[in-house]
């Protein structure tokens, strides 16, 4: 069995994420009011909640990718340089969330 | 029911901020963490054994983003809400900035906790020392959002 690989997983995730958000690509929406999962948009249900379903897309993209990456592979140097995946999604979302404070 | 849990996640916040600062500090300068002679108060912080923080602090991570996302419908129900009718978009911002860096940290944790992993590896210190900061600035920020969050009310009056 192949196990996937942890530096991978951290690599893609934050990027991955960011995409989702943007995009809005959400596994599931959960609507507060109601206390219901939808797979889509439901009107008359109130606000959604969007966040789960951008964590559950990334979360599986990234370990979906972390397990089909050969590990000579994910195991190279450039490992050392993960924190760059994460790095970038933080600065990407700060500078788009700074449209909250214009 | 929900105050329990509020309080309890921030509980559980405070020991993961001290926990991720000591061991921040512990990866900031080998030069500077190996002057041991000098016994003050910022060197003994920052001289802790840090691979044995790196389980607590996955584990409290994990726990209190899951109390954080247990919380969210009552935050986004009543509180986010009532932020809009005030017009309050810089403290709805900041929150929103908090639920993505919360998200973030998730992904971070796996190849944090692989590359603490004792004995450790001499050539992944800089992922090592690069993840640990992203992850204080994360717990950090999201730390001091929830309490300007929880305390909008005096704040804003």
């Amino acid at each position: 069995m192949r196990y996937p690989s942890p530096a991978i997983f951290t690599l893609l995730f934050g990027p991955l994420y960011v995409i989702c958000f943007y995009v809005d690509i959400a596994l599931f929406r959960y609507y507060p009011e109601t206390a219901e999962f939808h797979w889509r948009m439901t009107q008359n249900a109130g606000p959604a909640i969007l966040w789960y379903g951008w964590l559950a897309v990334a979360a599986l993209a990234s370990a979906a990718i972390a397990i089909l990456v050969p590990p000579r592979w994910a195991d190279r140097p450039w490992s050392g340089w993960v924190w760059l995946g994460p790095m970038i999604a933080v600065v990407v979302i700060l500078i788009y969330e700074t449209r909250w404070f214009v | 029911m929900i105050v329990a849990l509020l309080i309890v996640h921030g509980l559980l916040a405070v020991a993961l901020l001290g926990a991720l600062t000591h061991q921040a500090f512990s990866v900031a300068s080998s030069a500077a963490r190996s002057d041991r002679r000098s016994f003050s108060f910022f060197n003994r912080f920052r001289n802790v054994n840090a691979p044995a923080y790196a389980t607590p602090i996955v584990a409290l991570f994990s726990v209190t983003a899951l109390g954080g996302a247990l919380l969210y419908p009552k935050y986004r129900v009543d509180v986010r809400p009532a932020l809009e009718d005030l017009q309050l978009r810089a403290p709805n911002g900041i929150f929103e900035i908090k639920e993505h860096l919360v998200a973030v940290g998730l992904g971070i944790l796996p190849g944090y906790w692989f590359f603490w992993r004792t004995p450790l590896a001499p050539g992944q210190a800089p992922a090592r020392r690069y993840l640990t900061w992203l992850l204080a600035f994360l717990v950090w920020w999201a730390f001091l959002t929830g309490h300007v969050l929880n305390n909008i009310k005096g704040l804003s009056s």
